[in-house]
């Protein structure tokens, strides 16, 4: 008896959490609130989001593999979508709204949402000189005052020393290894110390994060390095396995509108369509450092550790 | 416990030993198993049985897995060590003499209970660093400790020794008098009668407590997470989250790290059982006596400042430096007063209810899990202490196994468990899998708690409501509960404080859309909001230290005795 009663709540209390849509991001979670209301207002669909980190939602994924939930996925490293493109996970679906994307920023299966840069996040207020490129944070000036986010950690980091290691570049982070550069977990970890002073400057903190924490009124300042930086394309997809194929395809569509890309625009990450505007550097401003010729991510890791420990 | 077999049990407690059973089965042994089953087979995940033992015997191997269990077993036993140094020698004095202002140490001693560890490892490095709050006022800066190894065991103990204070203070208060009396009336000196006769009978109360923090500090992730990655000394929590949280995730390699760690868990909790076990430590038996506390005379001033010492290390410099990056605009700005203002607390309160939303949900579910674990904690503890049968000690280390599966692990078992597609009803993205998720992460506390009393309950009490005609339910509810009750309620309070701010699991099986606080505050902190997060954090520290104090205040009002206290 308890438990018929019990397993009919439970059916209830299911059957009420059934979203329209289900999107699982990662961050900024002001982002993906904000285009989950514009959605909803704009179509009448309800949208349920859950929102933490890239590898977080990535693990909650792979718990949910036997029964997934989630119908679209937004995470902040494209490497996640090239492997479930692999795994035969995506729906493939070329919206209407991707024509202005450029072809660098999707795939069969995915789309990129917006696009976060990396960058020296200086403190100004820190009593060190402006730096100008990766390579001044090795100067006596900064020792032990920089922070860099842990590649296994950050993708964006791991992008990062990626292209440095396929660019010959590695003497950069050993100088900074050599000048006493911390290694501090996760972008947030990173980014703290230097706010408060305790350290001078990220080196391949976000820009966006950093631009924000700017107009926030937070003493930080985002320098593009002029010897070149890498990008970060958030890859937004559609799981195969989605019971709502409509309705996830109407928010696909609705983050890559003009609205929903200006919104991407408003949390100072770069658009993916390459006609909506920026009150920021744009991928067109920047020089970037290629990663071919870059061995593996466990090879990359041991290499970085090597420098580091 | 063979003195106890002849005696012990009632046919109440064959019913108590299936409730819990059943209990333990459903909230700790199927995630779980399912944890096993994920670390030898690969792919159950996505409900493939292919490749068994081959990933477990990889992780098994990794020669990082000797560093990592070794950190973990090097960062316990300082851990303990250190909580011992603080609580032992404070509970002692506590329990044996008239401290001045007592209530007010209790209080304090109780809200790092309340402090989320991520938050006050957060508030110690905005303390501590170069141009930390402490630089900004008196000009130094302790960051070479704070980024150490004894650093994090400091405070690691900082965070967990109010455990072993209250259970001892209240182990010596039971012990203390009474016993050592009768020692002192037989000739003994103060010193000797407590090292020969209060200390000794407080065993349970010190291995039980001390076990305790060794498996909090083995399982504890927010710490070593925010001091311990700086400096390269990573533990086996970390390693477990890193595989979970780190893309590409590795699922099987987290849950054969998380086994080595319910092992070390389950060693610990065997070296806790042999303890007991050599001795019986049964000391409330026949009329309860009032407990007469001596004063301390000249010690007053120098046992106060003890207090007082430790008290601000535990809780006011914490709270402090929270409440200060809360009241700051800016994190760059520093303390000056031009930076100070009321924005955070208004963002938090106005920010479209989501902050009071979160902290209304944390509170609902602290107050569940609190009903739920404590009462099927404390028949666990009756059906394994006066039970009978082997396989109570099943149940026994089963109830202690969550107190070594790092949160992440509960969570990602509870998932494989509760999202498989042929339940017909699930509790899965709904908030009941958070409060299966919390009952099982905490369920151990009232276990402890309650064992710990149950141990000190002699069989005779309630084999006198027998002969004199009491049914074996009628003299659990009249004697054995009402004597359990003030450690009951303590644990539930202590279950009430850990689940209404528990991290870790809860970001990964929270219902979507479905805020808890902690959960807000890693958002806030995650978007850089760091200030937001903490105006949080002060108001969540606030709401969970005052709600267990007016329960207590209402218990005592009810039940017109003091027995119902914080410790």
């Amino acid at each position: 008896m308890k438990t018929r009663i019990l397993a009919a709540l439970l059916a209830v209390a299911a059957g009420t959490a059934q979203a329209d849509v289900t999107v699982y991001s990662a961050g900024p979670g002001g982002l993906i609130n904000a285009l989950a209301a514009g959605f909803t207002e704009a179509t009448g669909t309800k949208v349920e989001v859950f929102q933490a980190t890239t590898g977080k939602v990535m693990a909650r994924l792979e718990a949910e593999a036997a029964n997934p939930v989630a119908d679209v996925v937004i995470s902040a490293s494209w490497g996640t979508a090239t492997q479930f493109a692999d795994e035969g996970l995506l729906l493939d679906y070329d919206s209407p709204n991707a024509a202005m994307v450029p072809d660098f920023l999707k795939m069969p299966g995915a789309v990129a949402q917006g696009v976060s840069g990396l960058v020296i996040a200086w403190n100004p207020t820190s009593g060190t000189p402006k730096p100008s490129d990766w390579a001044d944070l090795a100067k006596p000036e900064y020792k032990d005052l920089v922070t860099l986010p842990d590649p296994a950690a950050s993708g964006g980091t791991y992008t990062m020393v990626e292209a440095m290691i396929a660019n010959d570049m590695t003497d950069v982070l050993q100088g900074l290894a050599d000048n006493g550069a911390v290694v501090a977990g996760a972008n947030a970890a990173a980014l703290n110390p230097v706010l408060q002073g305790a350290k001078a400057a990220v080196f391949a903190g976000v820009d966006y994060i950093t631009m924000g924490n700017a107009a926030k009124g937070e003493s930080i300042e985002a320098i593009f390095p002029p010897s070149g930086t890498v990008i970060a394309p958030r890859p937004m997809m559609i799981l195969k396995s989605t019971r709502n194929e409509a309705d996830a395809k109407a928010f696909y569509d609705y983050v890559l509108s003009d609205e929903g890309q200006a919104m991407v625009a408003s949390v100072y990450l770069m658009p993916a369509r390459s006609d909506v505007p920026a009150d920021r550097p744009l991928i067109g401003d920047l020089k970037l450092l290629s990663a071919e010729g870059a061995p593996s991510r466990d090879e990359v890791l041991a290499a970085f550790a090597g420098i580091f420990n | 416990m063979s003195g106890r077999a002849g005696t012990s049990g009632t046919d109440g407690s064959r019913s108590f030993l299936w409730i819990s059973a059943a209990g333990l089965g459903l909230i700790v042994a199927l995630p779980a198993l399912f944890v096993v089953l994920v670390a030898i087979f690969p792919g159950v995940g996505s409900g493939s049985l292919a490749a068994p033992f081959a990933h477990l015997i990889a992780t098994l191997g990794d020669p990082e897995l000797l560093l990592l269990g070794r950190n973990t077993l090097v960062l316990g036993l300082g851990t303990v060590g250190f909580a011992a140094l603080l609580a032992v020698p404070l509970a002692a004095l506590r329990a044996l003499f008239r401290v001045p202002g007592a209530l007010i140490w209790d209080l304090l001693i109780l809200v790092p209970f309340m402090i989320p560890p991520y938050i006050a490892a957060l508030s110690w490095i905005m303390t501590l660093q170069p141009r930390g709050y402490l630089q900004q006022l008196t000009g130094l800066h302790l960051g070479p400790f704070l980024f150490s190894v004894p650093g994090i065991m400091f405070l690691m103990a900082l965070n967990t020794f109010p455990v072993v204070y209250f259970i001892l203070s209240r182990t010596f208060e039971t012990v203390g008098a009474r016993f050592s009396d009768v020692g002192r009336v037989f000739g003994a000196g103060p010193w000797r009668a407590f090292w020969r006769i209060t200390f000794p009978l407080a065993t349970p109360g010190i291995a039980a407590s001390l076990l305790l923090v060794f498996a909090m500090t083995i399982e504890e992730y927010g710490t070593p997470a925010a001091l311990g990655r700086r400096i390269g000394f990573e533990v086996l929590v970390t390693g477990i989250e890193n595989r979970v949280s780190e893309w590409p995730i590795d699922l099987p390699g987290a849950a054969g790290l998380s086994l080595v760690l319910v092992t070390m868990a389950l060693a610990a909790f065997l070296v806790q059982r042999w303890l007991l076990n050599r001795r019986d430590f049964r000391i409330l038996s026949g009329k309860p006596q009032a407990i007469e506390k001596r004063p301390l005379g000249i010690w007053a001033v120098p046992v106060v400042a003890l207090f007082a010492f430790v008290a601000a290390l535990a809780t006011v410099i914490p709270v402090l430096a929270i409440l200060g990056s809360a009241l700051s605009r800016t994190i760059s700005g520093g303390l000056r007063p031009a930076n100070m203002g009321l924005q955070n607390f208004a963002a938090l309160l106005d920010s479209g209810s989501e902050g009071l939303t979160a902290l209304g949900n944390s509170l609902g579910l602290g107050i569940s899990t609190a009903l739920l674990a404590g009462l099927l904690g404390a028949i666990t503890a009756y059906a394994v202490v006066k039970g009978r049968g082997r396989f109570r000690v099943v149940l026994d280390a089963l109830s202690l196994t969550p107190n070594a599966m790092p949160g992440v692990v509960v969570a990602v078992g509870i998932i494989l468990v509760w999202n498989q597609p042929w339940l017909p009803a699930t509790p899965y993205n709904t908030p009941l899998i958070l409060l299966l998720a919390y009952c099982c992460i905490l369920l151990p506390q009232p276990v402890r708690y309650a064992n710990a009393a149950l141990q000190q309950i002699g069989d005779n009490l309630e084999a006198a409501a027998r002969v004199s005609g009491a049914s074996a339910n009628r003299a659990f509810a009249r004697i054995v509960l009402p004597l359990m009750a003030p450690s009951i309620v303590t644990s539930m309070i202590l279950v009430f404080a850990v689940a209404s701010r528990e991290l870790v699991a809860s970001l990964l099986v929270a219902p979507i859309g479905f805020e808890t606080i902690a959960v807000y505050i890693w958002r806030q902190f995650d978007q850089g909001s760091v200030g937001l997060g903490m105006a949080m954090a002060f108001c969540a520290i606030l709401i969970t230290t005052l709600i267990p104090l007016l329960l207590i205040a209402v218990l005592r009002r009810i039940s017109k005795n003091a027995s119902f206290s914080l410790s």
